[in-house]
């Protein structure tokens, strides 16, 4: 008996130091959570901010040998360029730059480019390789945390230089406001020179930001409305030919072209699909026009409305499951949404005037338009259910906008009337930053291609 | 039965415990949330502070006063106290033991009273002037010299200063540091001094009670210096979901104790960069001289939450 208890009692012990070591546990825990509950004295709500471009400090990049260092000024001068033309961000003059970067990898003296002002800093290096590739690697630094934030190196032709630095601005654009970035890109306009009474218009392709300018098409026939493939590299516009204007398919890189599709009237508005395999576009039919989609492999045409009046300018919702359009089924020209298959088209715009060239915006989560009224013609956007509408831009003349591949620039193109011709502009979604585009020479209908990369 | 009795035991501790800490604490804290202090303040003042006070003309007499004082709160002062002492005496040898006595004088309310009086009678009419002639003449500054620094280990004491002074006077020996002990002495007089000043927030160490707090003002002019600086990605999509919430602790001079903490979680370039823009507002923003060091004990941590609510369209 007395083994028993004995057994009980340290049993007992045992179990009394875990209950108190419970309790205190127990107590520990209280303990912690009224701490929590004390941290923190003083809470403050900001809920308005201050938009304004961010200062960003962009040295020369370093050459590896003094070969290289003409390559990597014209790299940085790339980058210092898309990155002004953004309206986010606010190059600050070399001139005053404290510290002179000569190491790359080196951790810059942020005091020097706090003093200022700077809140971003790039660094980097463009190196010739053995092989006679380039190589261009770059960092960039939050001045004022002092840290790395970003750093990539690119492996590339020479003659592709100017790739590296839209490349990199990307990177750069992608990690300071946290979207895609839009300056590895390319757009087809078409290309107006001559006197007004005989103007040629040629298809032509260049870089986002105006340089690297081709001519896809000679100049003796009339094209319009030209339209990149998402996914593809090719392109589809409408061409005043023998016979009908005909919606064609061009592709870039062979300049292969074909009609899309044998119809018995004129085709045109066409656009692509998100998936680059169908074109969409409009047929006229006597007085009338309707919707038609073309699979592109297949060549299976399927009719999309039937009605007794204009249905133009389609485009897809990036899904694939939508469309927009505009039509005059009601009586003006208004902008309708339906279902990618057909089906009941739904009104979505009820301002005053009337709308036209509707275009999904590749994020999803708007429309951008021309809206005219009043003599004027606007641009602006809306949000899918037709709520929300603003204008980005108003004028004698403002039509045919585009979105860059994140959705959050738009091109346009604008013509002041005279004498004068049309020319291309891009704008913010937010409505600010509106910026011309340089082009050789007069410029209009403006495409904007996906990412390159 | 005697495991449920210890089980009882010790949940009854357990929440004994708990009700001691959590019910003792929460009214005052509960007491300093509740009031709003209203400041009076012109016009022209406020368009300064809402400003973001470039132009204001913030720096008066008593921010010195109450540094001082913010640093005798802590029992942990004593050590700042002597580097205080020391950067404005450095030249000379500082007599490290008169100085540490003060701040705990400092604390409770009743002592500070008497001990200016005292200072003050004794002090500044019979031993400031001897000293003076005595840093002249060798010979005759002995004696007087011993006695100030006796006085200030006195002063360190409390009550019975008066009293030791008689027997301590002999010693003779002259150093030079003891001369600088003399000097040092005027020092700690000056200290004295503006305890009159300091007590009018004398209550400065207790959190919650009767410490003057953070007025409308100079939260307003917080608020308008974050909303200045703060730089948000407005364009992305879903822009108005990026709400982030950032700790700050700030040292009384009201620059950052240490980087900002971010307290909402998330993943991807765009919490990334709605992070940063957040972060990068409150390191531009510093040091938050609208903060008054009066009231840091309710400004030295600040949990901010950016939001872009009211910055997005509508339609």
């Amino acid at each position: 008996m007395s083994g028993w208890d004995s057994d009980s009692m340290s049993l007992k012990l045992t179990r009394r130091r875990m209950l108190a070591l419970g309790a205190g546990m127990t107590a520990g825990a209280f303990a912690g959570l009224h701490a929590h509950h004390a941290f923190a004295a003083l809470k403050l709500d900001v809920t308005q901010g201050n938009v304004q471009p961010m200062p960003i400090a962009l040295p020369d990049f370093v050459g590896g040998s003094p070969a290289d260092s003409e390559v990597s000024r014209n790299v940085t001068g790339v980058i210092t360029n898309n990155l002004r033309r953004s309206g986010l961000f606010a190059p600050i003059d070399p001139q005053a730059y404290i510290e002179k970067v000569s190491n790359p990898d080196a951790v810059p003296r942020f005091p020097d480019w706090r003093a200022i002002n700077a809140q971003a800093l790039v660094t980097g290096r463009v190196t010739r390789q053995p092989d006679g590739r380039l190589k261009a690697e770059f960092r960039l630094w939050d001045v004022f945390a002092g840290q790395q934030q970003a750093g990539q190196q690119y492996f590339t032709t020479p003659d592709n230089w100017r790739r590296i630095g839209h490349i990199i601005s990307d990177a750069i654009y992608e990690r300071l406001t946290g979207e895609k970035g839009y300056f590895d890109t390319r757009v087809v306009f078409i290309d107006e020179s001559g006197p007004k009474e005989r103007r040629i218009k040629r298809l032509t392709i260049m870089d986002q930001d105006g340089a690297n300018v081709r001519y896809l098409t000679r100049g003796d026939e009339l094209v319009l409305t030209p339209r990149f493939s998402p996914s593809t590299q090719e392109i589809t516009y409408m061409a005043f030919g023998q016979g009908d204007p005909r919606v064609l398919l061009l592709n870039i890189e062979t300049g292969q072209r074909e009609v899309v599709g044998n119809f018995p009237g004129m085709t045109f508005a066409p656009r692509f699909s998100p998936d680059g395999q169908r074109v969409i576009m409009s047929l006229q039919q006597g007085s009338n026009a309707n919707l038609f989609v073309m699979d592109l492999r297949s060549k299976a045409v399927s009719r999309l409305t039937q009605t007794p009046a204009i249905d133009t300018a389609p485009s897809y919702s990036p899904d694939g499951t939508r469309i927009c359009f505009e039509s005059d089924r009601g009586g003006s020209q208004q902008i309708y949404v339906m279902s990618a298959s057909g089906g009941n088209a739904q009104r979505i715009s009820f301002g005053e005037g009337t709308y036209s060239t509707p275009v999904w915006s590749p994020r999803g989560d708007t429309i951008a338009f021309t809206k005219q009224g009043g003599g004027r013609f606007g641009i602006g956007i809306m949000r899918t259910d037709g709520s929300g509408e603003r204008l980005l831009t108003d004028g004698f003349h403002n039509e045919g906008p585009t979105f860059a591949p994140n959705g959050r620039v738009l091109m346009f193109f604008r013509d002041p009337g005279g004498n004068s011709g049309p020319s291309l502009f891009t704008i913010d979604i937010t409505g600010r930053n509106e910026q011309r585009v340089p082009t050789p020479s007069f410029a209009s209908d403006p495409a904007w291609s996906p990412l390159l990369s | 039965m005697r495991t449920g009795t210890t089980i009882s035991a010790a949940a009854h501790v357990g929440v004994l415990l708990w009700a001691v800490l959590v019910f003792d604490v929460k009214p005052l804290e509960n007491a300093g949330v509740e009031s709003i202090p209203v400041d009076f303040v012109s016009a022209t003042e406020f368009s300064k502070m809402t400003e973001g006070v470039r132009n204001a003309q913030k720096k008066e007499a008593p921010k010195p006063l109450v540094e001082k004082q913010g640093e005798k709160k802590p029992v942990m002062e004593q050590v700042e106290k002597l580097t205080e002492k020391q950067e404005i005496v450095t030249p000379k040898e500082a007599t490290p033991p008169p100085p540490t006595p003060e701040p705990k004088k400092a604390e409770p309310k009743v002592e500070p009273a008497p001990k200016p009086e005292k200072a003050e009678q004794k002090n500044p009419e019979p031993k400031v002037d001897p000293i003076a002639e005595a840093l002249k003449k060798e010979e005759k500054q002995k004696k007087p010299e011993e006695k100030p620094t006796e006085a200030k280990t006195a002063e360190a004491k409390p009550v019975p200063l008066p009293q030791k002074k008689p027997p301590q006077k002999p010693q003779p020996k002259f150093d030079p540091a003891q001369v600088a002990a003399l000097l040092d002495k005027r020092d700690p007089q000056r200290h004295a001094a503006t305890g009159d000043v300091v007590n009018r927030t004398a209550s400065l160490g207790a959190p919650g009670a009767n410490s003057p707090e953070l007025s409308q003002s100079e939260l307003d002019a917080l608020r308008a210096r974050l909303m200045q600086l703060w730089n948000p990605p407005i364009g992305i999509r879903n822009a108005g979901d990026m709400v982030i919430r950032v700790r700050v602790l700030l040292r009384p001079d009201g620059t950052l104790a240490g980087p900002p903490s971010v307290l909402t979680s998330g993943r991807g370039p765009m919490f990334e960069s709605a992070r940063d823009s957040a972060v990068r507002a409150i390191f531009r923003g510093q040091p938050f001289d609208m903060l008054k060091p009066q009231t840091y004990e309710t400004w030295k941590d600040i949990e901010v939450t950016f939001d872009p609510r009211d910055m997005l369209f509508r339609g």
